[in-house]
């Protein structure tokens, strides 16, 4: 087929013949094949990566979406809120956003969406920054069809349980492992959410109601984890407060308590115990922790 | 009158990307080509070193814009050889769906680049009409239009949308019809024919030493497809032919690429029919081994290579882009010298510049 | 009632309604002076200068009709180009009519942009070219009559210049001196360029033009457009005439420069030939020339082989005549937006190697018709 060349009878003929039938049809038969945009738009279709909109609800403020992105073009801002209370959320300037849509499939909790909205020009450079109050509608991740997978998963409240080992017990799959916390005398259940078949047995038999079901996203992002160096940590809590997940909780260590100087005891250290299974990898605990005690091996600043 | 150099400066209608090509005309014939590129560096291999793996990929998209699946899809299967990942069937054949359908409307915007320039304006809007057609199929697949950021390390970013094999055969079969249509505007026509055979001519030997790769060395006679003699992702189960033409000139290479759109239709209809049901996607670890990664493509416009450096940790401690069209610049004064001004056109536009990946 | 007849009329009744005024205030005023005033008063109502006044009257309705004309040739232009290239052509300005005032709004912009003379530009040439360009253009179409009424004609009978369509072609090859006068006096390495393949390519597609053009006299045996026109009520000069009138056409094509004959402004290389230092209206002005050009050889090919003004006669004559034109004019667009740009050797080569030896030929063919008394 490559080495067939055309013959060019009639010189000029064939081309002639192709236009004369595109003039025919434009001219007498219907119609071009532009559209007379600003008057008439195209419909796009709803995966197109436009303007983003950011659910104020959904979002727990983690700020994966300001790591992952490229360009460093979103920021988290910190906001009152008459229902939400203090949170921060994101906002993105559109003078360097990319449009690569990554913000979107690392969010945990499914809050940042893109629309199909394109149409963002301004004069001024700075007002193409918006802020994330421009950005916020609740309702929109109810329009849309829902696209992410997701799963019903158990999710532990440390505080509650009491290790008493019921959920390793009732699980089918053997999902659940009772690890021991150092210097607590305690385990806590530690659950391989991939083997998970989402039955439930363990939320039912725990007498504490430590465990809910809940729908959690699938992530395909492998975020980092966070590493306790025991020796560091001072109990000071500000990981636990810094954490957007709740994945951290601050545990008594019995046996430290310290005697004070009229003989009674005081108060035991508490010590930084992580539930990884709720971590969504955002780094706050890393960057909040004033002692190095909390690592995040293999993340290079 | 005495020989002076011409400047086909960087600011040029001509010129596909931003580059200057130096002429020496003594009167209207080439003497001598002195090409500079440069002027786009954006410096992307230094970016690459301080973003983590995933956010690379939209990074590796605009490294040739004009065909970004292709980019960023080296990059993912880079990767992949650097930490051994085994990527699903599924998001295999729907890598070569769009990597196929990305050679489609590269060698369109080609062709409609090198029509306009030779004149013929209608060249130019038909085959930017029938870009379109794929344009949307890209924004029904990805969400983006030119730069898709749709392969992951480890498959895909998504499945196929609902009714995606539908409008993909119809696509096809739309292009198969207006391939046919293309030969009556371009080969039936003689004023074409006269611009373009016996112009340009790159000889096999030349052709080969100067390490040009892709159509212009199939229009060469030189039959070397990275598909076919390197085969990567799920090619060795595709059927299909290797395009190549004996004569040496513009029309060859004209014609290879016509004939490559032929082959990509065919690739696409049995991979659509063949195609698994699973997974699309695994999760890629997020540090990478100590270790060393090469991925070599077929590039629309050549032979693509990228090479990565890991250093166990999250960012790459470097990433070389090999790019096709940076070897195949140099053999302009090969190329050019003997032929008159007005050919420069033809013969540059014929090797289908892109000047995002020549400088990085 | 021909042109000639109604221009003198329009005259004499405004010189009637001016000596009015002129003889009363001439009685007014004492003796010298008014005598003074009676004779010019005589004189412009005598004979003489009333068919002067009629004539450039004429001229400047003629002038007016073509330069409208010119309007609608841009519009097709833009349009059909806009049609065959599948978008749709100038829209919005002049919504109701097609977007027919596009064209209108452009050259106003046009009037608005800033004129740059260079520096070390030869300034008489550089100021004189465009004129002498435009000027030319349109004295083509003086002598070029829509019907037998429509036309510059020096007497009330109607009589048009004895060698109109001589003076027509003339006037047509005035042109590449023109251009490359623009071309070099712009002290510009692209436009001498441009300038000098211009002037080329134009010269040498004048000769087949001419060889054609010396055909159609030889089988209609007078230089006048009215005889040439009247010869052709049986059958048309494009009949007997085919490759005659495919080589006029085509010749036609490189005289106006539209691709694929438009290399000295080819865009791929040289910025815009040798128009490239002209600015603002300056520039508007030769691109109307490109419209004014084809619109005088759409005019010339109707009058020359498709027959003139005749036609069934519910339509009148001036009217076919224009359908004919824009008939011409359309086939050049089907035929610019089909082809690609043809290289400025092989173009000479086409000019010289393959068009002369087909007009010779051409003319070979008249000599029998005309002697074998078929037409």
């Amino acid at each position: 087929m490559a080495e067939a060349k055309g013959r060019t009878t009639g010189l000029v003929a064939r081309p002639l013949w192709r236009t004369g039938k595109q003039i025919v049809r434009t001219l007498i038969l219907g119609r071009p094949n532009t559209v007379l945009y600003p008057h008439h738009k195209l419909d796009l279709p709803l995966g197109y990566r436009g303007k983003h909109v950011v659910d104020f609800k959904r979002c727990i403020g983690c700020g994966n979406c300001v790591t992952i992105c490229p360009n460093d073009c979103m920021w988290l801002e910190k906001l009152e809120d008459p229902e939400l209370g203090k949170i921060e959320r994101p906002g993105i300037d559109f003078g360097r956003c990319l449009f690569c849509g990554l913000c979107v499939e690392v969010c945990p909790t499914a809050a940042i969406h893109e629309t199909v909205e394109f149409e963002l020009a301004d004069h001024e450079r700075q007002k193409l920054r918006s802020g994330p109050k421009e950005l916020r509608d609740d309702t929109y991740a109810d329009k849309i069809p829902e696209e992410r997978p997701k799963r019903s998963l158990p999710v532990l409240d440390l505080s509650k349980c009491t290790g008493c080992e019921k959920c390793a017990e009732e699980c089918p799959e053997i999902c659940i492992a009772m690890m021991p916390i150092e210097k607590v005398e305690r385990s806590k259940p530690e659950i391989t959410l991939a083997k998970c078949t989402s039955c439930g047995k363990c939320v039912a038999a725990c007498s504490e109601q430590a465990l809910t079901m809940m729908d959690v996203y699938d992530s395909y992002f492998d975020m980092p984890e966070p590493k306790l160096k025991l020796a560091e940590c001072t109990g000071c809590g500000a990981c636990a407060r810094a954490c957007p997940a709740d994945a951290i909780y601050m545990l008594e260590m019995p046996g430290t308590e310290k005697v004070l100087k009229d003989g009674k005891k005081g108060k035991p250290k508490k010590r930084a115990v992580f539930v990884l299974e709720k971590c969504v990898g955002c780094g706050r605990c890393f960057r909040a922790c004033r002692f190095h005690a909390i690592d995040m091996p293999g993340v290079r600043k | 009158m005495a020989e002076m150099w011409v400047n086909m400066g960087p600011q040029h209608p001509m010129t596909h990307g931003l580059w200057n090509l130096r002429v020496k005309v003594d009167g209207e014939t080439i003497v001598d080509a002195e090409p500079e590129v440069g002027y786009l560096h954006r410096g992307i291999e230094k970016l690459c070193e301080n973003r983590t793996y995933p956010q690379i990929i939209p990074i590796a998209d605009r490294l040739c814009y004009g065909s970004s699946m292709t980019w960023s899809h080296l990059y993912c299967m880079t990767v992949e050889d650097l930490t051994g990942l085994e990527v699903p069937e599924r998001a295999e054949y729907i890598r070569v769906v769009a990597i196929e359908m990305q050679r489609i409307a590269s060698h369109l915007m080609w062709l409609a680049a090198y029509a306009g320039d030779l004149g013929l304006s209608v060249g130019f809007t038909y085959t930017m009409r029938d870009r379109e057609v794929f344009v949307d199929l890209f924004q029904a697949l990805t969400g983006g239009r030119l730069t898709y950021n749709f392969p992951r390390i480890g498959g895909v970013a998504h499945d196929l949308p609902p009714d995606f094999d539908r409008d993909a055969i119809r696509a096809v079969d739309y292009m198969e019809k207006r391939l046919r249509e293309y030969e009556d505007l371009f080969d039936r026509s003689k004023i074409f024919m006269m611009r373009n055979e016996g112009i340009g001519i790159l000889r096999k030997e030349d052709a080969m030493n100067l390490g040009v790769t892709g159509p212009s060395l199939r229009a060469s006679g030189v039959s070397y497809d990275i598909r076919k003699d390197a085969p990567y992702s799920v090619y060795p189960e595709m059927d299909f032919e290797v395009a190549t033409h004996k004569d040496c000139d513009c029309y060859a290479r004209y014609k290879v690429r016509m004939v490559e759109m032929w082959q990509s239709c065919r690739i696409i209809r049995q991979a659509i029919a063949e195609m698994p049901k699973g997974k699309w996607r695994v999760v890629a670890p997020r540090t990478a081994p100590e270790g060393t990664g090469l991925g070599r493509v077929e590039d629309p416009r050549g032979e693509g290579m990228m090479y990565v450096v890991g250093d166990g940790t999250d960012r790459p401690y470097r990433l070389k882009v090999r790019s096709p069209i940076f070897v195949t610049v140099s053999a302009a004064p090969k190329i050019l010298v003997g032929y008159k001004l007005a050919d420069v056109v033809a013969i540059m536009g014929g090797l289908d510049m892109c000047i995002g990946e020549t400088d990085r | 009632m021909n042109l000639y007849e109604f221009s003198y009329g329009i005259i004499h009744w405004l010189v009637d309604l001016v000596n009015h005024l002129w003889y009363w205030l001439g009685d007014w005023l004492p003796w010298a002076l008014g005598d003074f005033f009676t004779a010019v008063g005589d004189f412009a109502a005598s004979d003489g200068h009333l068919s002067v006044m009629t004539m450039l009257l004429e001229t400047l309705i003629i002038v007016i009709v073509a330069l409208i004309n010119v309007l609608n040739f841009l519009w097709i232009f833009r349009k059909l180009s806009g049609r065959i290239l599948d978008f749709y052509g100038p829209y919005y300005v002049g919504y109701r009519i097609g977007g027919w005032l596009q064209n209108l709004a452009d050259g106003m912009k046009l009037f608005v942009k800033e004129i740059i003379v260079p520096a070390k530009a030869d300034k008489v040439g550089f100021l004189l070219a465009p004129i002498i360009y435009v000027g030319s253009s349109l004295l083509i179409l003086a002598t070029i009559p829509f019907s037998e009424n429509f036309g510059l004609s020096t007497n009330p009978s109607g009589e048009y210049v004895p060698a109109g369509a001589l003076f027509a072609i003339a006037a047509f090859a005035i042109a590449p001196f023109t251009i490359l006068l623009a071309g070099w006096s712009s002290n510009n390495k692209y436009t001498l360029i441009g300038g000098m393949r211009s002037a080329a390519q134009m010269m040498s597609y004048e000769i087949p033009l001419l060889l054609t053009v010396a055909s159609v006299f030889l089988l209609a045996g007078s230089f006048n457009f009215v005889d040439i026109v009247d010869m052709q009520h049986d059958i048309w000069f494009a009949i007997p005439l085919f490759i005659g009138f495919v080589v006029f056409l085509v010749c036609l094509m490189a005289e106006v420069e539209i691709i694929p004959f438009d290399l000295p402004e080819a865009e791929a290389e040289l910025v815009e030939g040798w128009t490239t230092e002209y600015g603002g209206m300056r520039f508007g002005l030769f691109y109307m020339t490109t419209a004014v050009r084809s619109y005088a050889g759409g005019a010339l090919a109707t009058a020359l082989f498709l027959g003139g003004w005749h036609g069934p006669s519910f339509i009148p004559d001036e009217i076919w005549f224009l359908i004919k034109a824009y008939l011409v004019f359309t086939v050049f667009m089907w035929v610019t937006w089909s082809l690609p740009r043809v290289r400025i050797d092989q173009m000479l080569g086409i000019g010289w190697k393959r068009l002369l030896p087909l007009a010779v030929l051409n003319l070979f063919i008249a000599a029998v018709v005309k002697s074998a008394g078929w037409v």
